[in-house]
């Protein structure tokens, strides 16, 4: 991570929270579709109500890009918490974001394995190209990029991204650039990639 | 749909029929193709393939099979491919447009072996393979061969065997000394013995308790536990069963790490049809005992490998370590006694009660005993995720294994221990990869990661990047990591810009001491570990930077600086 950003972990750090004003009409998010999305989360006592916060807003935030201040309100309602206490959990965990994602959406690994291949030149390059930061996004709404520091795992082909639905190895500058130049180009979005349940209750 | 497994005897009797089942797919008249599709696989068309095996074979009776890979990465896409009356084959680097040629046997030079003992039509056996002829698997064994979604083919291999076993054959106290006879120690990087932990556990008096596997791992260098819940989910659920009746435990959760969407689904289908056998919930196979699963999922902080911050993160706030004691397996989660485990580990298990304690204690080392999965990333011909014995060489690995240096890429050494140990250098790859030969000269081993790095990766830029590494995620809990490890980047920022002094090394030991004594848990404990191995290992690129202003592999800013003196010049 080319880090400009203090040592708080997530969007927030670099970024601060969207102003309602700034969120693009189709990336609000609908809250009855959360209070759908939260209704397959049971829960039978206190202790399994506390353990079943994240995945729900792992759910909400694979399925609508981020969590809004009033999707967290209403995930707070679910569970009989504060939104204070959401709130907490969705700028300390660096998968969520608390803005919207632009329409394509790329993880760009700074893994180890990509760290040696040269992936610092990749971070460096959003910067001077696309003028983005880990967790920004684009000005013209087009791009949102989220360096990721754990590992992708598919070393072999480092330094690697997934934009979208698809996955580019072996990237130089010029091949990275390419395929967001193609990504945007194109009829795509974010919406596309393959997300198979990434979380979820165990009782629904 | 099959029913409830309400005894041992029909446990046994589904196993014979699953086994029979198995038996039949193999020896019968039909092609059968097993796509390997996992998470490495999948980014390069691995369900692309699967697809067009599906459309190449609809009508005909051949099977298609969505299995795991086995580690070799290189050669993915792979697809393996058994004719009647012919072993299976396994090909590499199957594109979705090769299938049609490829069922039609036309692509014998992408054969890489043959998996059985014996040669056939001149393919070698896959274990003759440099990449696979130094494994030795345990819990790799069934990766590729079974299908991670089906657990009648996991029950047909042995699974739920060794749980049975306890339950009906052994008393805990029994089984807990099959653990620790077989020395197993945690793989997650501490090494701690799992056989204590279980007897303090056992011992633990209030209720109730918990066993939780510790599935996180969000170093930046490892995939092995993901790759655990990819291709052999059911040995990391057996693990966890068999823990967690040993121990008392009534619920066990699994922590995984959220950014492994199929490890996710794979481990939740294989705790779904357990449920649906009897294998987890209400009196497991009419013995009585009780344990339910539940799975957890992490939000990408790499604290939360920690085990308390771990705990904290299952409970639904935000992962941060706390002073110890009380251990956890005293008070851990919501409080209660608290076995937690790596996935790794856990899935040693089952085969250490199946085949004893005596016979795992004689695998690997003295000290080390047993098997250890590794990954490697670099620029190294084979990529590829194994299983060996305890204390290979790393020059086996490097240059057997994991089959040397690509081409124009020069080997300068191997980061040990992720972010939380030095490195190690060409004159040193005769030393044992176990738990304690390479701490004497600033390695790990750690979870088993290993990056390889060459001549075009600075020694000061690496050290910035795994101190920034850390710095960023610190959960800045506490003030010497919160702190300390942002002073440290700074100062190695200005070497690399080319304004360092040569006191500034001392003053990154001095920094660094502060951050190791201090720190509240494992992790800032050892987060400038890997800062003081490379200025051990590298001093004179350190020195180059400060005094004559070079960097060799010509990635720091001060290098930049050159060229533009040299063009004004």
């Amino acid at each position: 991570m080319e880090d400009t950003a203090p040592t708080i972990v997530g969007p927030l750090a670099t970024n601060g929270p969207a102003s309602p004003r700034d969120i693009p009409p189709d990336a609000i998010i609908d809250l009855d579709e959360v209070r759908r999305m939260l209704s397959h989360f049971h829960y039978r006592d206190f202790q399994e109500a506390q353990e079943l916060i994240l995945s729900a807003l792992q759910e909400v935030n694979e399925h609508f890009g981020w969590v809004s201040l009033e999707a967290a309100d209403v995930v707070a309602e679910h569970f009989g918490t504060t939104a204070t206490r959401v709130y907490g959990l969705l700028t300390f965990y660096a998968d969520f974001r608390t803005e919207p994602r632009g329409k394509h959406f790329m993880l760009l690994c700074h893994g180890m394995a990509c760290y040696v291949m040269g992936s610092q030149r990749l971070v460096q390059n959003l910067e001077d190209v696309w003028g983005i930061a880990d967790g920004g996004t684009t000005a013209d709404g087009e791009l949102t990029v989220q360096v990721v520091n754990g590992c992708l795992g598919v070393c072999d082909r480092a330094p690697i991204c997934k934009l979208d639905a698809d996955y580019f190895g072996d990237l130089t500058v010029e091949s990275l650039n390419e395929a967001i130049r193609a990504a945007i180009a194109g009829s795509g979005s974010w919406r596309d990639a393959h997300h198979p349940v990434a979380a979820g209750s165990n009782h629904d | 749909m099959t029913d409830r497994l309400a005894s041992k005897d029909a446990f046994d009797r589904f196993q014979r029929a699953a086994a029979d089942r198995w038996q039949r797919m193999w020896d019968g008249d039909q092609l059968v193709v097993s796509v390997q599709v996992d998470s490495s696989s999948v980014a390069k068309g691995a369900l692309r393939v699967l697809a067009a095996c599906r459309e190449a074979t609809a009508g005909t009776n051949a099977i298609v099979r969505e299995v795991s890979g086995n580690g070799a990465m290189w050669m993915e896409p792979a697809v393996e491919v058994k004719r009647p009356g012919e072993p299976p084959i396994v090909y590499g680097w199957i594109a979705a447009e090769d299938v049609p040629a490829l069922l039609a046997g036309q692509l014998r030079d992408r054969a890489v072996g043959v998996r059985g003992t014996e040669a056939f039509a001149g393919i070698p056996p896959l274990h003759e393979h440099s990449f696979f002829k130094h494994q030795l698997r345990i819990v790799m064994e069934d990766f590729g061969v079974i299908e991670p979604g089906s657990i009648e083919d996991a029950i047909a291999r042995g699974a739920y065997s060794s749980l049975a076993k306890v339950l009906f054959d052994m008393t805990p106290e029994e089984a807990i000394a099959e653990v620790t006879a077989a020395n197993l120690r945690g793989r997650g990087g501490a090494g701690f013995p799992a056989g204590i932990k279980w007897e303090s556990g056992r011992k633990a008096r209030n209720q109730p308790k918990f066993v939780v596997v510790n599935s996180h791992e969000g170093e930046p260098n490892v995939y092995k536990d993901r790759r655990i819940h990819e291709g052999d989910p059911h040995k990391i659920l057996e693990g966890m069963l068999i823990s967690s009746v040993t121990c008392g435990a009534e619920r066990a959760y699994n922590y995984i790490g959220g950014e492994y969407p199929l490890a996710i689904k794979r481990f939740r289908k294989a705790v779904a049809d357990a449920e649906r056998l009897g294998l987890i919930g209400e009196n497991i196979l009419g013995s009585g005992k009780s344990v339910e699963v539940r799975v957890r999922t992490g939000g990408g902080a790499y604290i939360c490998g920690e085990g308390s911050a771990l705990m904290y993160s299952v409970m639904g706030v935000r992962g941060q370590p706390r002073t110890k004691p009380p251990r956890s397996v005293e008070e851990g989660l919501w409080r209660r006694p608290t076995i937690l485990n790596n996935t790794e580990t856990l899935a040693n298990v089952p085969a250490i009660i199946n085949k004893g304690g005596e016979w795992f204690s004689q695998i690997g080392t003295s000290n080390s005993a047993g098997t250890k999965m590794m990954t490697v990333q670099g620029p190294l011909k084979r990529v590829g995720l194994v299983e060996t014995r305890m204390g290979i060489t790393m020059r086996t690995l490097i240059d057997e294994v994991w089959g040397g240096m690509r081409d124009g890429h020069v080997f300068k050494g191997v980061q040990t221990g992720g972010v939380s140990a030095g490195p190690i250098t060409g004159g040193q790859l005769g030393y044992a990869v176990d738990f304690d030969s390479m701490t004497e000269i600033g390695g790990m081993l750690g979870s088993g990661g290993f990056v390889v790095f060459d001549q075009h990766v600075c020694p000061v830029d690496f050290a910035r990047y795994l101190t920034a590494f850390n710095r960023v995620e610190s959960c800045s809990k506490c003030v010497p990591c919160h702190r300390g490890n942002p002073a440290l980047v700074e100062i190695l920022d200005r070497i690399r810009l080319g304004g360092g002094a040569v006191e500034d090394l001392s003053l990154m030991e001095r920094t660094s001491k502060h951050i190791i004594d201090l720190s509240l848990c494992g992790l800032g404990q050892v987060a400038p570990m890997p800062l003081l191995g490379m200025m051990k290992s590298y001093t004179q690129d350190f020195l180059d930077h400060i005094e004559n202003h070079v960097c060799a592999a010509g990635s720091c800013p001060i290098s930049a600086t050159r060229v533009l003196a040299a063009a004004a010049d």
